[in-house]
């Protein structure tokens, strides 16, 4: 059971991130269930009904489901705020609509026979995933995402084409919510359409929110937490909702930007700065 | 003239308001041009529309031989056109000296590849040079957001001559400066021209830019209607009236 319970937690991590890296170009996705569900979808059809190898499958279902994103970023970013996340939750329904009256992918009855995940694989690729982050979180693509995301208007007007950069980034978040889904189909042997579900879209976001938007670790520590300490606080039996509910309540109460509220900073002058310049 | 900028018949109508009317006027190679007029009269409308924030709703721009009206806005900064804003927008939750390096011309056109191509002491070496110039070296590493106003307008300067502009706009950068840093302003404006094609300057204080500008162009409710050297602009009954007149002190 433990081992399950870790398993989720990673593929919520990753999931987080895929969700994080959309918003760092400043748009924020409900349509990650539904890259989620392509990923899990495509990689389950190459592996059960063309016998591809899963290693093959997760990276071209990804690549698929980052295509799909971008694609759909196109239209869906003329809009902003708003008018944005409510396109991207449109997204998430249409696909699980989509997907239940497919019949090549088992429609409402689910798509059966997927195999082959460990779970050190979810953790290998959570450590791969967050090194990259990191590893980025110190370079001028960061702090172009930062410009973007605070302003892109001032950002278009030192030269930034904000539209690609939002556009790339949803592809991005879309690839790795879709690599997500191919191992956690891999893993449940059985999906349905309601596995991606809108609900998986909105925790997602939650995850994110919760940990923190500013920098990598918020959305992961949100993911582990939210996923852990439901488990924990099982004692509770059909109260386990309502209090789960309340403490997220009173968190954002008293910490509105995450628990991990702080942003990294890319660059330091430290010693560049000439002592008797200082005041 | 052997112009950089030309505007050519530019309007802009925002609904049935008309904020520029057929404005045209050229700025030459190696001018600092003053655009002065009342409040409300469009200058920052122009500016606006000459940075590729607001599309023109007539009109054209030509900016070193290219045509520009139609293009949008990061073509405008990349082709070396660089502004500051008259209410000041930093990134506000970025450092000071992360500010002038997020401007950094081969960063900004392809910004995935500088993932391969950074070379991070040289750059914060450039941004350090910047930010001195601008006298704010001591400041890098503070949070953007924790500048005084007048440093704050000082840094939107220094991240504009990051993106390493031909054109500069400078939108009422004294604005909100007391005596003393409005004339170190000055000096430091003046001390930009020797790096810079032509400097645009928006400047509501006609005393600010007598001595500094070259030519002066003055608008008023969206027309132009003066142009030429300050002294004889400034003594134009139609200045006078418009602009000087109402606001003598």
């Amino acid at each position: 059971m433990m081992q399950d319970y870790l398993f989720f937690a990673g593929i919520n991590i990753l999931l987080a991130w895929s969700v994080y890296i959309i918003l760092m170009s400043g748009s924020l996705s409900f349509a990650n269930g539904g890259f989620m569900a392509v990923g899990a979808y495509a990689s389950g059809l190459m592996t059960t009904r063309y016998g591809w190898d899963l290693w093959l499958a997760i990276p071209a279902s990804a690549a698929l489901a980052g295509l799909f994103g971008a694609l759909i970023s196109l239209p869906a970013l003329r809009t902003r705020g708003v008018y944005l996340i409510l396109v991207t939750i449109g997204v998430s329904f249409c696909m699980v609509v989509a997907i239940e009256s497919t019949e090549l992918l088992g429609g409402v009855q689910g798509l059966g026979g997927l195999v082959g995940t460990e779970p050190w694989h979810v953790g290998a690729l959570v450590l791969a995933v967050g090194a990259c982050l990191w590893l980025v979180s110190y370079t001028p693509l960061q702090r172009i995402l930062d410009a973007v995301r605070e302003d892109e208007h001032v950002a278009g007007a030192l030269g930034v084409n904000a539209t690609y950069v939002k556009v790339v980034t949803f592809g991005v978040g879309a690839a790795l919510a879709a690599a997500a889904g191919a191992l956690y189909g891999h893993y449940l042997i059985f999906i349905r359409p309601e596995h991606f579900n809108i609900m998986i879209s909105l925790f997602m976001v939650l995850y994110v929110i919760l940990g923190g938007v500013n920098n990598l670790w918020g959305a992961a520590l949100g993911a582990a937490l939210m996923t852990l300490v439901p488990e924990f606080i099982r004692v509770l039996a059909e109260w386990r909702p309502t209090v789960f509910g309340v403490l997220i309540v009173l968190l954002l109460l008293v910490r509105p930007e995450g628990i991990l509220a702080f942003r990294t900073v890319t660059a330091r002058a430290g010693k560049r700065i000439r002592k008797e310049g200082a005041p | 003239m052997n112009a950089t900028l030309k505007i050519d018949a530019v309007s802009k109508r925002f609904g049935g308001i008309t904020a520029l009317d057929g404005v045209s006027f050229e700025v030459a190679h190696g001018e600092l041009l003053g655009l002065i007029g009342p409040n409300g009269a469009g200058k920052s409308v122009l500016v606006n529309v000459v940075s590729g924030f607001y599309p023109a709703t007539a009109g054209a721009i030509t900016f070193d031989g290219r045509a520009m009206t139609h293009l949008p806005t990061h073509q405008f900064g990349r082709s070396g056109i660089a502004r500051t804003f008259q209410n000041i927008r930093l990134f506000r939750r970025m450092s000071v000296l992360e500010n002038v390096l997020v401007a950094f011309p081969e960063h900004v056109r392809s910004p995935f590849l500088s993932l391969l191509r950074s070379r991070r002491g040289a750059e914060i070496d450039r941004a350090m040079a910047l930010l001195a110039r601008m006298r704010l070296a001591d400041k890098a590493d503070l949070s953007a957001a924790s500048l005084p106003y007048g440093e704050a307008r000082r840094l939107e300067i220094a991240r504009a001559l990051a993106t390493n502009p031909k054109l500069l706009l400078l939108d009422e950068p004294a604005a909100g400066m007391n005596d003393r840093e409005t004339e170190e302003l000055r000096e430091d404006i003046a001390g930009l021209r020797a790096d810079l094609d032509a400097i645009v300057l928006i400047e509501h204080n006609v005393e600010f830019l007598r001595g500094l500008a070259d030519r002066l162009v003055v608008l008023d409710y969206g027309r132009k209607i003066a142009e030429g050297l300050p002294d004889d602009v400034l003594r134009e009954p139609r200045v006078v009236e418009a602009y000087l007149g109402a606001d003598d002190e």
